[in-house]
């Protein structure tokens, strides 16, 4: 997909991951206890980018540090910036001994942690004590587990979609309500939920941004709720590196932790049998955190097309959307106007009113137009550009019709006596670059609210100064 | 640049080259174990770097290649699936025991020759290559994701054999492939002298060849050199070899040349002038064979790369046998 694709490419590259602002503040303290378990540190280590990861991987195994001129010997000219950026991150991150200015070296909590990761060993079992397999029940198949997280995630999606219009869906736990009115994406509003415009934009994410996005906020939650941060943030790079459709044992797990596995079966992240059940099996959705393609359940419910994209949009606006998901259709309703309905298809149109109400409600051009390209049906990948251009540009220039009009605040001079008055102040006001608009034959114009002072008083002292 | 990347490990699995290089009067033994411990860490870190980024290690044995692991169907549980332990990641340790125990295995089958055949890189570069293109084509209607799709991809060969001089025609062919998929071939050389075919393959798909000389470094070598994709090369300079031997081997007996004969009409280098080719079965004029027969040094260069005199460019290239400067 090298248009349609290449661009998202370049955007993920310049994007760091939504965690890493957020390990950065903490204190090194904190820090260092979370890269004494290896599943943690292989996990931050893969959300980091490129050329961290290989810096990381290039003084892994190295005794002492090095100069820092002999690694930088390794970049070329262009990269030297990357280079050096890369570096600052990874101090940030406190994965460097301290002296990195003149001696590139790993702090020695990540450096064991870290080969332990790669080389297996060591006694943190950080990576999940997989459950005795059980005579009686068998593990739940992955299938099973697809349908569980699926579900669970999208009662959460679909319950912020419907809280406008009337509609009373499932609600999802108290706990996942909480979060998503801390977060911001829905607010209290006349006794009920509604959902706000950074809700809206929200749903037009890619699962995973969505996922990390309530996440964060949850990491966010964690101090007030007294629970240890580190406990917190290992568990949930434990469950990332877990195997996918294996049951795990609740024995190794902290106090925390434990209190944790109710919030994170709200979720959909993993599944347990009973609430009191000593074992769990993490879903797709937590076992590819640290991966920034998701394959995460299959967005489409019963279609069985694995497919992820399912729309087709033509030059002439309209669209069909195949799907049956009740949330997908909700999703679509935001910037479409719904012609028809069949079990299997929904066909509209996108219209001026259809994104001018999408974009009432928060959404940018841009969110509409990377939905539709993440959602593409496999047909339409042949295209080239995906997206109708006419259409592409329509959206913007809705967009930017909105913006037609600018508002600013400011006054009006007028009823000069004569032209060179008029002139005369009107030179003044250039000079301070404060003349918004005007009319040389009404002898008038208008100022900015910065510059009145500065002109009303070059007046009065104009108007005072000829009469004394 | 950030997203997943495909690596072909292709293992030389010489036992006699092997035994040579774990000898300790070379300045740096270097046994098969500790390679293997060596190769399987740089596995798992090319796995670590990222979620989606692929594997699959072939091993080039003597006389037949076969493929020892990969990252499509290992998740299938296949008889060697090793215990599930809390200490390690999981796919590092199937990588791990699916690796040690297939060589293991092919190692073992092996063991009755009395005398060893050359190994089959070509072979085990074939399959590499193949089994890239079917990540690249998956089959319409499959559920391999785009990402494996999207990768890019590289062979790596870690060789220890010398240049097998029958192989010259199947390895530029297989380099013309990976040019055309657009792979990237990096190239080790572990033990042994300089392979020109190899330092070829590397130069051609814009891979880097680099002789082992710290052989006690060798995991640092892997890592600095060889685990940064493609796509980031142009940021982290890794070395290239500045000077590649360009030499290529005459088609009737497959030895290295300095100086060749190239038929004007398919291209086909030969050791001496010949009257017919044996390729496209053209007729060369006697004239021209004569002259360029009395034109042929009379001792040829040893060794080395070749800077002969200049040759007296062919009166009638379009029908007449051209010498070749390489």
């Amino acid at each position: 997909m090298p248009t349609a694709d290449g661009t998202t490419d370049d955007q993920q590259e310049h994007r760091l991951h939504a965690l890493l602002p957020f390990l950065q503040t903490q204190s090194q303290t904190s820090l260092t206890r979370l890269y004494q378990r290896p599943s943690s540190c292989l996990s931050i280590f893969r959300l980091l980018g490129a050329v961290e990861r290989q810096l990381v991987m290039n003084l892994l195994w190295l005794d002492l540090p090095i100069q820092t001129s002999t690694m930088s010997s390794w970049v070329t000219r262009e990269g030297k910036a990357l280079f050096d950026d890369a570096l600052a991150s990874l101090a940030r991150l406190h994965f460097l001994s301290n002296n990195s200015a003149i001696k590139l070296g790993l702090s020695t909590t990540f450096k064991t942690s870290m080969r332990h990761a790669i080389t297996g060993g060591g006694t943190s079992v950080s990576f999940g004590v997989p459950a005795e397999p059980d005579e009686n029940r068998s593990a739940p198949s992955i299938d099973a587990l697809d349908a569980y997280a699926l579900e669970r995630w999208e009662t959460v999606l679909h319950y912020m979609v419907s809280s406008g219009t009337g509609q009373t869906p499932i609600k999802p736990s108290q706990g996942v309500l909480f979060l998503l009115q801390r977060s911001g994406l829905m607010a209290m509003n006349q006794g009920q939920l509604q959902i706000t415009s950074s809700g809206f934009q929200f749903l037009l994410h890619t699962p995973h941004s969505q996922l990390w996005e309530l996440l964060l906020q949850y990491l966010q939650m964690v101090e007030e709720r007294q629970m240890d941060l580190v406990e917190v943030l290992s568990f949930l790079f434990m469950l990332s590196t877990m195997e996918l459709g294996r049951e795990y044992s609740i024995e190794s797990l902290s106090d925390t932790q434990r209190a944790m596995l109710e919030d994170l079966r709200d979720y959909g992240l993993m599944w347990q049998r009973r609430a009191s059940s000593r074992r769990f099996s993490p879903t797709r959705l937590a076992t590819t955190l640290t991966s920034s393609l998701p394959p995460l359940p299959t967005a489409t419910s019963t279609g069985g097309a694995k497919d992820q994209g399912f729309i087709v949009l033509e030059t002439n606006y309209r669209l069909y959307a195949y799907t049956d998901n009740p949330l997908q259709t909700a999703v679509l309703n935001l910037f479409v106007t719904v012609k028809w309905r069949f079990p299997n298809l929904v066909v509209g149109a996108i219209t001026r009113e259809s994104v001018r109400k999408a974009l009432l409600n928060g959404i940018t051009a841009d969110q509409i137009i990377s939905y539709l390209t993440t959602y593409a049906h496999p047909q339409m990948r042949k295209n080239r550009p995906l997206l109708p251009v006419t259409v592409q540009d329509q959206i913007r220039l809705w967009e930017l019709e909105r913006n037609r009009i600018k508002t600013q605040e400011g006054f009006l001079y007028t009823a000069f006596a004569s032209q060179a008055d008029y002139e005369y102040v009107l030179n003044y006001a250039r000079q301070l670059d404060v003349v918004l608009w005007e009319n040389a034959a009404k002898r008038c114009f208008f100022g900015s609210v910065e510059g009145h002072t500065n002109i009303r008083g070059f007046i009065e002292r104009r108007t005072g100064g000829s009469g004394g | 640049m950030d997203g997943s990347s495909h690596l072909s490990l292709i293992i030389d699995l010489s036992p006699s080259q092997w035994h040579l290089s774990a000898q300790s009067s070379n300045p740096h033994p270097l046994s098969f174990q500790t390679f293997l411990s060596h190769v399987l860490t740089f596995v798992n870190s090319h796995i670590a770097s990222k979620h989606e980024n692929t594997l699959a290690v072939f091993g080039a044995l003597p006389g037949k290649s076969s493929m020892l692991y990969s990252s499509l169907d290992a998740d299938s549980g296949n008889g060697n699936d090793p215990p599930a332990d809390a200490n390690s990641y999981r796919p590092f340790k199937v990588v791990n025991s699916v690796v040690t125990n297939n060589t293991q295995k092919e190692l073992d089958l092996i063991g009755g020759l009395t005398e060893e055949p050359p190994v089959a890189l070509v072979g085990a570069l074939t399959k590499a290559l193949c089994f890239i293109n079917r990540l690249a084509h998956p089959p319409s209607g499959s559920l391999v994701d785009e990402a494996a799709a999207s990768a890019d991809p590289r062979i790596l060969i870690l060789s220890v054999s010398p240049d097998l001089a029958a192989s010259y025609i199947p390895v530029m062919n297989s380099i013309f492939s990976a040019q055309k998929l657009k792979v990237t071939i990096d190239v080790c050389k572990v033990f042994g002298e300089e392979t020109v075919f190899l330092q070829q393959a590397a130069h051609l798909t814009g891979g880097s060849y680099i002789y082992l000389e710290r052989r006690d470094a060798f995991l640092q070598y892997l890592i600095m050199s060889f685990l940064p994709p493609p796509s980031l090369r142009h940021i982290i300079a890794v070395p290239r070899q500045d000077k590649v031997d360009f030499r290529a081997a005459c088609f009737c007996h497959k030895n290295i040349v300095d100086i060749g004969f190239v038929c004007s009409v398919c291209l086909s280098i030969f050791c001496s002038p010949v009257a017919v080719c044996s390729t496209c079965r053209t007729k060369f004029p006697m004239k021209t064979l004569q002259r360029l027969n009395a034109s042929r040094p009379a001792i040829p260069p040893a060794n080395g790369v070749s800077n002969g005199s200049p040759r007296p460019p062919s009166a009638r290239p379009s029908t007449g046998m051209s010498a070749s400067l390489r």
